[in-house]
Protein backbone atom coordinates (compact mmCIF):
# COMPACT_ATOMS: atom_id res chain seq x y z
CA UNK A 1 0.00 0.00 0.00
CA UNK A 2 1.45 3.35 -1.06
CA UNK A 3 1.78 6.14 1.49
CA UNK A 4 -0.59 9.12 0.91
CA UNK A 5 0.96 12.55 1.43
CA UNK A 6 -0.67 15.97 1.19
CA UNK A 7 1.14 18.91 -0.44
CA UNK A 8 0.04 22.49 -1.09
CA UNK A 9 1.71 22.41 -4.49
CA UNK A 10 3.20 19.66 -6.60
CA UNK A 11 5.38 20.88 -9.46
CA UNK A 12 5.91 18.39 -12.27
CA UNK A 13 9.31 18.96 -13.84
CA UNK A 14 12.55 20.44 -12.51
CA UNK A 15 13.71 22.53 -15.44
CA UNK A 16 14.05 26.30 -15.23
CA UNK A 17 10.25 26.85 -15.11
CA UNK A 18 9.65 24.21 -12.43
CA UNK A 19 12.55 25.22 -10.23
CA UNK A 20 11.68 28.92 -10.47
CA UNK A 21 8.11 28.05 -9.47
CA UNK A 22 9.53 25.99 -6.57
CA UNK A 23 11.69 28.92 -5.47
CA UNK A 24 8.68 31.26 -5.39
CA UNK A 25 6.37 28.69 -3.77
CA UNK A 26 9.01 27.99 -1.14
CA UNK A 27 9.40 31.69 -0.36
CA UNK A 28 5.62 31.90 0.11
CA UNK A 29 5.84 29.12 2.70
CA UNK A 30 3.85 26.68 0.58
CA UNK A 31 4.52 23.00 1.22
CA UNK A 32 6.10 22.29 -2.18
CA UNK A 33 7.26 19.13 -3.89
CA UNK A 34 8.99 18.97 -7.27
CA UNK A 35 8.95 15.67 -9.14
CA UNK A 36 11.37 15.06 -12.01
CA UNK A 37 11.59 11.91 -14.09
CA UNK A 38 14.66 12.91 -16.08
CA UNK A 39 17.51 15.30 -15.38
CA UNK A 40 17.18 18.21 -12.98
CA UNK A 41 17.58 21.20 -15.27
CA UNK A 42 15.87 19.55 -18.21
CA UNK A 43 17.17 20.68 -21.56
CA UNK A 44 19.73 23.10 -20.14
CA UNK A 45 21.41 20.45 -17.99
CA UNK A 46 23.37 19.60 -21.14
CA UNK A 47 24.10 23.19 -22.19
CA UNK A 48 27.81 23.92 -22.11
CA UNK A 49 27.56 27.70 -22.25
CA UNK A 50 24.44 29.84 -21.97
CA UNK A 51 25.07 33.35 -23.23
CA UNK A 52 21.55 34.77 -23.35
CA UNK A 53 20.48 34.57 -19.72
CA UNK A 54 20.60 38.04 -18.15
CA UNK A 55 23.16 38.49 -15.39
CA UNK A 56 25.73 36.13 -16.89
CA UNK A 57 28.17 36.75 -19.74
CA UNK A 58 28.37 32.97 -20.13
CA UNK A 59 27.24 30.28 -17.73
CA UNK A 60 27.29 26.49 -17.82
CA UNK A 61 23.73 25.05 -17.81
CA UNK A 62 24.50 22.61 -15.02
CA UNK A 63 25.99 25.35 -12.83
CA UNK A 64 23.07 27.71 -13.44
CA UNK A 65 20.46 25.10 -12.64
CA UNK A 66 22.35 23.90 -9.56
CA UNK A 67 22.12 27.45 -8.22
CA UNK A 68 18.38 27.68 -8.87
CA UNK A 69 17.93 24.24 -7.28
CA UNK A 70 19.82 25.42 -4.20
CA UNK A 71 17.66 28.56 -4.04
CA UNK A 72 14.46 26.48 -4.19
CA UNK A 73 15.69 24.02 -1.57
CA UNK A 74 16.89 26.84 0.71
CA UNK A 75 13.29 28.05 0.90
CA UNK A 76 11.95 24.62 1.72
CA UNK A 77 10.96 23.07 -1.60
CA UNK A 78 11.66 19.34 -1.80
CA UNK A 79 12.90 17.87 -5.08
CA UNK A 80 12.55 14.15 -5.82
CA UNK A 81 14.25 13.00 -9.03
CA UNK A 82 13.99 9.26 -8.44
CA UNK A 83 10.31 8.53 -7.82
CA UNK A 84 8.77 8.41 -11.27
CA UNK A 85 5.20 9.63 -11.83
CA UNK A 86 2.87 6.89 -13.02
CA UNK A 87 -0.50 8.64 -13.17
CA UNK A 88 -2.11 12.01 -12.57
CA UNK A 89 -5.74 12.92 -11.83
CA UNK A 90 -6.21 16.65 -12.19
CA UNK A 91 -9.97 17.11 -12.47
CA UNK A 92 -10.55 16.35 -8.77
CA UNK A 93 -9.86 18.40 -5.67
CA UNK A 94 -7.32 17.68 -4.34
CA UNK A 95 -5.43 16.58 -7.44
CA UNK A 96 -3.78 13.17 -7.26
CA UNK A 97 -0.23 12.40 -8.42
CA UNK A 98 0.66 8.77 -8.13
CA UNK A 99 4.35 7.85 -8.27
CA UNK A 100 6.08 4.48 -8.16
CA UNK A 101 6.30 4.74 -4.37
CA UNK A 102 3.72 7.28 -3.12
CA UNK A 103 0.38 8.96 -3.71
CA UNK A 104 0.47 12.73 -3.44
CA UNK A 105 -2.66 14.83 -2.91
CA UNK A 106 -2.03 18.38 -4.06
CA UNK A 107 -4.27 21.44 -3.83
CA UNK A 108 -2.48 22.97 -6.82
CA UNK A 109 -0.37 21.51 -9.59
CA UNK A 110 2.13 23.32 -11.77
CA UNK A 111 3.01 21.38 -14.91
CA UNK A 112 6.51 22.30 -16.07
CA UNK A 113 7.40 19.01 -17.69
CA UNK A 114 9.19 20.62 -20.62
CA UNK A 115 10.31 18.85 -23.75
CA UNK A 116 12.05 15.62 -24.69
CA UNK A 117 14.66 15.36 -27.40
CA UNK A 118 13.33 13.89 -30.64
CA UNK A 119 15.02 10.66 -31.66
CA UNK A 120 16.51 10.09 -35.09
CA UNK A 121 13.59 8.68 -37.10
CA UNK A 122 15.45 5.75 -38.65
CA UNK A 123 14.89 2.02 -38.06
CA UNK A 124 18.58 1.53 -37.14
CA UNK A 125 18.45 4.18 -34.41
CA UNK A 126 17.76 1.65 -31.65
CA UNK A 127 20.56 -0.65 -32.77
CA UNK A 128 23.16 2.12 -32.56
CA UNK A 129 21.78 4.11 -29.58
CA UNK A 130 24.75 4.49 -27.23
CA UNK A 131 26.90 2.74 -29.86
CA UNK A 132 27.52 5.66 -32.15
CA UNK A 133 24.19 7.46 -31.89
CA UNK A 134 24.12 9.88 -28.95
CA UNK A 135 21.91 12.56 -27.47
CA UNK A 136 24.20 14.04 -24.79
CA UNK A 137 27.38 15.66 -26.06
CA UNK A 138 28.49 16.51 -22.53
CA UNK A 139 28.25 12.85 -21.44
CA UNK A 140 29.53 11.11 -24.53
CA UNK A 141 31.56 13.67 -26.50
CA UNK A 142 34.86 12.72 -24.86
CA UNK A 143 34.49 9.16 -26.20
CA UNK A 144 35.09 10.65 -29.66
CA UNK A 145 38.40 12.36 -28.98
CA UNK A 146 40.39 12.23 -32.20
CA UNK A 147 37.44 10.80 -34.13
CA UNK A 148 35.08 11.89 -36.91
CA UNK A 149 31.78 13.18 -35.56
CA UNK A 150 28.50 14.22 -37.15
CA UNK A 151 25.84 16.41 -35.58
CA UNK A 152 22.26 16.23 -36.83
CA UNK A 153 20.17 19.39 -36.56
CA UNK A 154 20.28 23.10 -37.29
CA UNK A 155 18.85 24.87 -34.25
CA UNK A 156 20.71 26.46 -31.35
CA UNK A 157 21.12 23.15 -29.48
CA UNK A 158 22.62 21.44 -32.53
CA UNK A 159 25.02 24.24 -33.44
CA UNK A 160 26.10 24.71 -29.82
CA UNK A 161 26.67 20.93 -29.58
CA UNK A 162 28.71 21.03 -32.79
CA UNK A 163 30.81 23.94 -31.51
CA UNK A 164 31.46 22.02 -28.28
CA UNK A 165 32.32 18.77 -30.08
CA UNK A 166 34.94 20.42 -32.29
CA UNK A 167 37.28 20.20 -29.30
CA UNK A 168 37.26 16.41 -29.69
CA UNK A 169 36.66 15.87 -33.41
CA UNK A 170 39.32 15.68 -36.07
CA UNK A 171 36.50 16.30 -38.54
CA UNK A 172 32.90 17.30 -37.87
CA UNK A 173 29.89 17.23 -40.19
CA UNK A 174 26.85 19.32 -39.35
CA UNK A 175 23.94 17.75 -41.21
CA UNK A 176 20.56 19.48 -41.36
CA UNK A 177 17.49 18.84 -43.47
CA UNK A 178 16.73 22.55 -44.09
CA UNK A 179 18.31 25.93 -43.28
CA UNK A 180 19.92 27.03 -40.01
CA UNK A 181 17.62 28.20 -37.23
CA UNK A 182 20.46 28.81 -34.79
CA UNK A 183 21.54 32.26 -33.61
CA UNK A 184 23.90 34.02 -36.00
CA UNK A 185 26.68 34.25 -33.40
CA UNK A 186 26.75 30.43 -32.94
CA UNK A 187 26.63 29.86 -36.71
CA UNK A 188 29.56 32.21 -37.25
CA UNK A 189 31.63 30.37 -34.65
CA UNK A 190 30.95 27.07 -36.38
CA UNK A 191 31.62 28.35 -39.89
CA UNK A 192 34.98 29.74 -38.74
CA UNK A 193 36.22 26.29 -37.67
CA UNK A 194 38.32 24.50 -40.33
CA UNK A 195 37.35 21.05 -39.04
CA UNK A 196 33.69 21.63 -39.84
CA UNK A 197 31.75 20.78 -42.99
CA UNK A 198 28.20 22.15 -42.99
CA UNK A 199 25.67 20.18 -45.00
CA UNK A 200 22.32 21.99 -45.20
CA UNK A 201 19.26 20.80 -47.15
CA UNK A 202 20.55 17.30 -46.46
CA UNK A 203 18.58 14.30 -45.16
CA UNK A 204 20.09 11.42 -43.22
CA UNK A 205 18.83 8.31 -44.97
CA UNK A 206 20.56 5.40 -43.22
CA UNK A 207 22.96 4.42 -40.45
CA UNK A 208 25.39 1.56 -41.04
CA UNK A 209 27.87 -0.47 -39.04
CA UNK A 210 28.32 -3.78 -37.27
CA UNK A 211 28.24 -3.45 -33.49
CA UNK A 212 29.09 0.25 -33.70
CA UNK A 213 28.09 2.95 -36.14
CA UNK A 214 30.57 3.32 -38.99
CA UNK A 215 28.86 5.41 -41.62
CA UNK A 216 25.81 7.46 -42.52
CA UNK A 217 24.13 7.78 -45.86
CA UNK A 218 23.00 11.30 -46.67
CA UNK A 219 20.97 12.82 -49.48
CA UNK A 220 21.71 16.34 -50.67
CA UNK A 221 18.32 17.76 -51.70
CA UNK A 222 19.90 20.62 -53.65
CA UNK A 223 22.13 18.51 -55.92
CA UNK A 224 20.15 15.26 -55.74
CA UNK A 225 23.37 13.47 -54.78
CA UNK A 226 23.59 10.58 -52.29
CA UNK A 227 26.82 10.29 -50.26
CA UNK A 228 28.22 7.95 -47.66
CA UNK A 229 30.18 9.59 -44.83
CA UNK A 230 32.56 7.53 -42.71
CA UNK A 231 31.95 8.68 -39.12
CA UNK A 232 32.53 7.33 -35.64
CA UNK A 233 29.53 8.89 -33.95
CA UNK A 234 26.54 11.12 -34.50
CA UNK A 235 25.02 13.49 -31.95
CA UNK A 236 21.34 14.09 -32.56
CA UNK A 237 19.76 17.50 -31.91
CA UNK A 238 16.80 17.50 -34.28
CA UNK A 239 14.34 19.21 -32.04
CA UNK A 240 12.14 18.42 -29.12
CA UNK A 241 8.61 17.28 -28.40
CA UNK A 242 6.40 18.26 -25.48
CA UNK A 243 6.43 15.92 -22.51
CA UNK A 244 2.65 15.75 -22.08
CA UNK A 245 1.83 12.04 -22.38
CA UNK A 246 0.84 11.92 -18.70
CA UNK A 247 -1.78 14.62 -19.17
CA UNK A 248 -3.52 13.62 -22.39
CA UNK A 249 -6.60 12.25 -20.62
CA UNK A 250 -6.81 15.14 -18.18
CA UNK A 251 -6.24 18.24 -20.28
CA UNK A 252 -7.01 19.30 -23.82
CA UNK A 253 -3.74 19.52 -25.72
CA UNK A 254 -2.95 21.66 -28.77
CA UNK A 255 -2.12 20.19 -32.17
CA UNK A 256 1.58 20.31 -31.25
CA UNK A 257 0.90 18.38 -28.03
CA UNK A 258 1.40 21.34 -25.71
CA UNK A 259 -0.92 22.61 -22.99
CA UNK A 260 -3.08 25.60 -23.90
CA UNK A 261 -2.77 28.37 -21.31
CA UNK A 262 -2.41 32.12 -21.65
CA UNK A 263 0.24 34.38 -20.12
CA UNK A 264 -1.27 33.77 -16.67
CA UNK A 265 -0.35 30.06 -17.04
CA UNK A 266 -3.87 29.01 -15.96
CA UNK A 267 -5.14 25.90 -17.75
CA UNK A 268 -8.76 24.90 -18.32
CA UNK A 269 -8.71 23.17 -14.90
CA UNK A 270 -8.88 25.28 -11.72
CA UNK A 271 -5.70 24.91 -9.70
CA UNK A 272 -3.69 23.48 -12.58
CA UNK A 273 -1.06 25.71 -14.18
CA UNK A 274 1.25 25.15 -17.15
CA UNK A 275 4.68 26.79 -17.19
CA UNK A 276 7.67 26.84 -19.51
CA UNK A 277 8.11 25.12 -22.85
CA UNK A 278 5.18 22.77 -22.25
CA UNK A 279 2.78 25.74 -22.46
CA UNK A 280 1.59 26.64 -25.95
CA UNK A 281 3.23 29.95 -26.79
CA UNK A 282 5.29 31.58 -29.51
CA UNK A 283 8.55 32.26 -27.68
CA UNK A 284 10.26 29.49 -25.71
CA UNK A 285 13.46 30.65 -24.05
CA UNK A 286 15.14 30.10 -20.72
CA UNK A 287 14.11 33.60 -19.67
CA UNK A 288 10.45 32.98 -20.55
CA UNK A 289 10.55 29.65 -18.68
CA UNK A 290 11.69 31.51 -15.55
CA UNK A 291 8.95 34.10 -16.13
CA UNK A 292 6.31 31.37 -16.46
CA UNK A 293 7.52 29.67 -13.29
CA UNK A 294 7.17 32.96 -11.44
CA UNK A 295 3.67 33.64 -12.77
CA UNK A 296 2.42 30.11 -12.13
CA UNK A 297 3.70 30.12 -8.54
CA UNK A 298 2.23 33.52 -7.67
CA UNK A 299 -1.16 32.64 -9.16
CA UNK A 300 -1.12 29.18 -7.56
CA UNK A 301 -0.66 30.91 -4.19
CA UNK A 302 -3.64 33.19 -4.99
CA UNK A 303 -5.70 30.13 -5.91
CA UNK A 304 -4.75 28.35 -2.68
CA UNK A 305 -5.62 31.43 -0.59
CA UNK A 306 -9.11 31.53 -2.16
CA UNK A 307 -9.49 27.79 -1.67
CA UNK A 308 -8.77 28.15 2.06
CA UNK A 309 -11.35 30.94 2.38
CA UNK A 310 -13.95 28.78 0.60
CA UNK A 311 -13.31 25.92 3.07
CA UNK B 1 32.21 -2.31 -3.94
CA UNK B 2 30.04 -0.50 -6.49
CA UNK B 3 32.07 1.44 -9.04
CA UNK B 4 30.72 4.26 -11.18
CA UNK B 5 32.77 5.10 -14.26
CA UNK B 6 32.01 8.73 -14.94
CA UNK B 7 33.41 12.23 -15.09
CA UNK B 8 32.57 15.38 -13.21
CA UNK B 9 30.57 17.42 -15.73
CA UNK B 10 28.44 14.51 -16.98
CA UNK B 11 24.82 15.13 -15.83
CA UNK B 12 23.63 11.51 -16.11
CA UNK B 13 26.73 10.34 -14.18
CA UNK B 14 25.78 12.72 -11.40
CA UNK B 15 22.24 11.38 -11.44
CA UNK B 16 23.52 7.82 -10.94
CA UNK B 17 25.78 8.94 -8.08
CA UNK B 18 22.95 10.92 -6.45
CA UNK B 19 20.70 7.87 -6.69
CA UNK B 20 23.27 5.63 -5.01
CA UNK B 21 23.74 8.25 -2.28
CA UNK B 22 19.94 8.49 -1.81
CA UNK B 23 19.83 4.70 -1.40
CA UNK B 24 22.74 4.78 1.05
CA UNK B 25 24.93 2.68 -1.24
CA UNK B 26 28.68 3.18 -0.91
CA UNK B 27 30.45 3.50 -4.22
CA UNK B 28 33.76 4.39 -5.77
CA UNK B 29 33.90 7.05 -8.46
CA UNK B 30 36.26 6.11 -11.29
CA UNK B 31 36.84 9.34 -13.25
CA UNK B 32 37.67 8.47 -16.84
CA UNK B 33 38.83 12.02 -17.63
CA UNK B 34 41.29 12.22 -14.75
CA UNK B 35 42.58 8.66 -14.84
CA UNK B 36 43.81 6.77 -17.90
CA UNK B 37 43.62 3.60 -15.84
CA UNK B 38 39.91 4.21 -15.12
CA UNK B 39 39.28 4.92 -18.82
CA UNK B 40 41.00 1.66 -19.77
CA UNK B 41 38.91 -0.26 -17.21
CA UNK B 42 35.71 1.32 -18.54
CA UNK B 43 36.67 0.43 -22.10
CA UNK B 44 37.33 -3.15 -21.01
CA UNK B 45 33.99 -3.48 -19.20
CA UNK B 46 31.60 -1.98 -21.74
CA UNK B 47 33.76 -1.88 -24.86
CA UNK B 48 33.34 1.88 -24.97
CA UNK B 49 33.94 5.14 -23.15
CA UNK B 50 30.28 6.13 -23.00
CA UNK B 51 29.35 6.80 -19.38
CA UNK B 52 27.97 6.43 -16.73
CA UNK B 53 28.85 2.76 -16.36
CA UNK B 54 27.88 1.20 -13.03
CA UNK B 55 29.31 -2.17 -12.05
CA UNK B 56 30.08 -4.29 -9.03
CA UNK B 57 32.01 -7.23 -10.45
CA UNK B 58 33.53 -5.52 -13.49
CA UNK B 59 31.59 -7.87 -15.77
CA UNK B 60 27.90 -7.04 -15.40
CA UNK B 61 27.21 -3.35 -15.81
CA UNK B 62 24.47 -0.76 -16.35
CA UNK B 63 25.02 1.87 -19.01
CA UNK B 64 23.34 5.23 -18.34
CA UNK B 65 20.78 5.94 -15.63
CA UNK B 66 18.26 3.11 -15.45
CA UNK B 67 16.83 2.86 -11.94
CA UNK B 68 15.33 -0.59 -12.46
CA UNK B 69 18.55 -2.05 -13.86
CA UNK B 70 20.68 -0.43 -11.15
CA UNK B 71 18.34 -1.87 -8.49
CA UNK B 72 18.68 -5.32 -10.10
CA UNK B 73 22.46 -4.97 -10.22
CA UNK B 74 22.57 -4.02 -6.53
CA UNK B 75 20.21 -6.86 -5.62
CA UNK B 76 22.42 -9.37 -7.42
CA UNK B 77 25.45 -8.51 -5.25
Amino acid sequence: MKERIHKDVVIIGAGMAGLTAALYCGRMNLDTLVLENGLIGGQIANAVAIENYPGFVSVNGGDLIATVQKQAETFGAVIDEFDEIEKVTLKTSPKIIETQEKIYEADAVIIASGMNRRKLPLPEEKKFAGRGVHYCELCDGHAYDGKVIAVAGGGNAAVDAANFLTKYATKLYLIHRSQFRADEVSQKRLRANDKVTIMLQTDIKALRGDKKLKEVEVFDKTTGETKTLAIDGIFVNIGVEPNTKLFKDELTLTASGRIPASEDCRTELAGVFAAGDVREKEVRQLTTAAADGTTAALLAEKYLAKLKVAI
Amino acid sequence: MVKVYSFESCPWCNKVKNYLKARGVEFETRDIELSEEAAAECQKISGDLTVPVTTIDGVHYVLGFDKKKIDELLASA
